[in-house]
């Protein structure tokens, strides 16, 4: 039996060198080639990381990404690309803008896939921006309705996975951050996540994050899904006791680690949190990962969470006797 | 015919490099290279710049855009006594995030808001500016209340105390007073606490003209309540909130109205034409003359090159009503 494996949400900062190359590669100063270069370099360094300090399911880092609904969508036709909009404080980012029907140009992220999953033997997810915040985080100069732009989504995203699927992915993940923004359109949401994820063999998870859950609770078994994948400490945990009234019934990734947070979490903290998650939810379906992407943390920041992290799991493990298994 | 105005935030950067020195300005302060009198200069330019884009369109009565504003609900929170600021949460159904005030005690004025943003605008503006308030009810609905635990006790409070600031922006000359009260699109049965707490701001108001703004959403089941409250004009989102049309064609408003027609959520650009021909479909139910043509909500969740264009198109609807009619 395979217990509390270990793995991440998705991004990872990027390194200086990159962060660096990027401005440059945006002023005209750097080519294409060149900044890809040194994202491959960045991608390998977190494999490596990963690698080093064992975890289980490791990601690519996302560091050929800007914003997550961007990039997925200059690789759509039928989209531009906005100026810049206020997300909050002195944070901007560029929004799709939907101008004609939604195709897609070919795979989008299974190059980078491909090249994760041959440097480590471990197996790395497959990752998606999902349909409903693809439609949500997009202004919409086309379809004119929520549901048609959404489900257009979709139907090309299910495509993606297919491709994801092909080229190895034993574990796609949906992402649908912007799960809780409006809870009329949650039917809407588990329509539009069953089109991507239908038919597929391989695991599928739903990573969400920063929304009321208590409101949203309900509709956790009806996503078509085998695993949510949820930020749990940085809501302080509140959503545990709702769990052992009404229980789970799909595996779960419990975020341990907050990253919003300067802060890094002990290895005892972290071991106390994993411990009230196990009361809870059994070890074979319980995963370890931070509440979120760590891409807003520092290069330092994130791989002290993540050393803690699978420190604290290793130990629990240990305490409960439990083994890693094939996964 | 019909006039023209905006509901209040605008955009504060763009992608040319002269409309990014704010951003570059908090980045700057951030890391200590300049402290926050440096920080203010150059929020007033582009309070300036903002001023100018509106009344280079044509708007006729305008907001300072709210450029100094971290968000709708910690800006005037964060001046009232017993009230933290805390984390960030999602507002409404943007993708945008407010710092949640979390009320300690007893809330209460105890010094001026808006009064010298107000001030400098209007000294910057050719056409009148608009001091723009958040409602007691929205802030008491999206406040993280650890004192009084009842909705009504601390919107009064709130009331009161924004009752005080009105009272303050009017002797310093303010003549138009705006207040958001967003949330009533979400809960239409909080209107009985709404119209009370705008009762203790009106009469604080002197010869000001009060307007009453929703957004986000419709207010059907209590659009002719809304025609009944203490305000002077009533401001409405007929993009997201479209329902509201069928009130509004139905009942009519013998109320100056604020039509939302432009939509402020979308980058997709309205025929000036098509809406004009909305609005004459008014012309026997409203007083076109007394009715303002406006954005269904602040434009700051466009980029700014298009909330410039919504402002042009807002302009131009408003002056083909006036050749139809």
């Amino acid at each position: 039996m395979s217990a509390l494996l270990t793995t991440s949400v998705g991004s990872f900062p990027k390194p200086e060198y990159l962060l660096r190359a990027r401005t440059k590669a945006s002023k005209g100063e750097l080519s294409e080639e060149g900044l890809r270069a040194l994202e491959e370099k960045s991608t390998a360094e977190w494999i490596q990381f990963q690698e080093q300090i064992g975890i289980d399911i490791p990601v690519d880092g996302e560091q050929y990404r800007g914003d997550m609904a961007t990039y997925f969508a200059e690789n759509i036709d039928g989209t531009e690309i906005s100026g810049l909009v206020r997300s909050y404080g002195n944070r901007y980012y560029k929004k799709p803008i939907i101008v004609d029907e939604l195709r897609r140009k070919g795979p989008i992220s299974v190059d980078w896939f491909r090249f994760a999953q041959a440097r480590t033997r471990k197996p790395v997810k497959g990752m998606i921006t999902g349909p409903y915040t693809m439609m949500d985080w997009s202004f919409d100069e086309f379809y004119g309705s929520r549901e048609t732009a959404c489900l257009a989504f979709a139907k090309l995203l299910h495509q993606e996975a297919r491709d994801l699927e092909s080229a190895g992915a034993k574990i796609v993940q949906v992402d649908e951050p912007a799960l809780s923004t409006r809870f009329d359109e949650l039917p809407l949401l588990v329509k539009a996540v069953g089109v991507v994820t239908k038919g597929l063999r391989a695991k599928t998870i739903l990573h969400t994050c920063y929304g009321n859950y208590n409101e949203i609770f309900a509709y956790f078994n009806k996503l078509p899904v085998d695993q949510i994948d949820l930020e749990m400490s940085n809501s302080g945990l509140d959503l545990l006791e709702r769990f052992r009234r009404e229980p789970l019934r799909k595996e779960i990734a419990f975020g341990v680690v907050d990253v919003h947070s300067h802060v890094i979490e002990p290895e005892s903290l972290i071991r106390e949190r994993i411990e009230k998650a196990l009361t809870i939810f059994d070890p074979d379906k319980l995963y370890i990962d931070p509440d979120c992407g760590l891409k807003t943390r520092s290069v330092e920041e994130a791989q002290a969470k993540l050393r803690n992290m699978v420190a604290a799991t290793r130990a629990v493990r240990e305490s409960h006797h439990l083994t890693v298994g094939k996964g | 015919m019909v006039g023209t105005t905006v509901v209040g935030s605008y955009p504060r950067i763009g992608e040319r490099p002269e409309e990014q020195s704010l951003r570059r300005a908090i980045a700057r302060l951030d890391k200590g290279e300049i402290d926050a009198a440096q920080l203010r200069t150059v929020e007033r330019e582009v309070v300036k710049a903002v001023l100018r884009e509106q009344n280079e369109a044509g708007i006729d009565a305008v907001t300072d855009g709210q450029i100094s504003w971290y968000d709708s609900q910690s800006h005037i929170a964060r001046k009232l006594t017993s009230i933290e600021i805390g984390g960030l949460v999602r507002y409404f159904d943007t993708n945008t995030y407010y710092r949640q005030p979390i009320v300690r005690g007893a809330v209460a004025w105890k010094e001026p808001i808006l009064g010298d943003e107000w001030k400098f605008a209007q000294a910057n503006s050719k056409a009148p500016v608009k001091a723009i308030l958040t409602g007691p009810l929205t802030l008491a609905s999206l406040a993280d209340d650890k004192h009084y635990r009842s909705k009504k006790a601390l919107a009064l409070d709130l009331a009161t105390a924004l009752g005080e600031e009105v009272s303050s922006l009017v002797r310093g000359g303010a003549a138009q007073i705006q207040l958001d009260e967003p949330i009533l699109t979400r809960h239409p049965e909080d209107l009985a606490i709404a119209i009370e707490g705008l009762e203790r701001i009106r009469s604080r108001k002197g010869s000001a003209r009060l307007a009453f703004f929703t957004y986000f959403g419709d207010v059907t089941p209590i659009y002719e309540d809304l025609l009944e409250s203490p305000a002077d004009t009533i401001g409405l989102d007929l993009v997201q909130g479209a329902a509201t049309w069928d009130a509004i064609a139905k009942y009519g408003s013998e109320k100056p109205l604020v039509l939302g027609l432009i939509d402020a959520r979308n980058t997709k650009k309205e025929v000036p034409g098509e809406v004009a021909k909305k609005v004459l479909e008014l012309r026997d139910l409203v007083d076109l003359k007394t009715t303002d043509l406006s954005p269904s909500n602040g434009l700051e969740f466009l980029p700014r090159e298009r909330a410039r264009e919504k402002l042009g198109i807002l302009s131009a609807a408003a002056r083909q009503v006036g050749v139809a009619a």
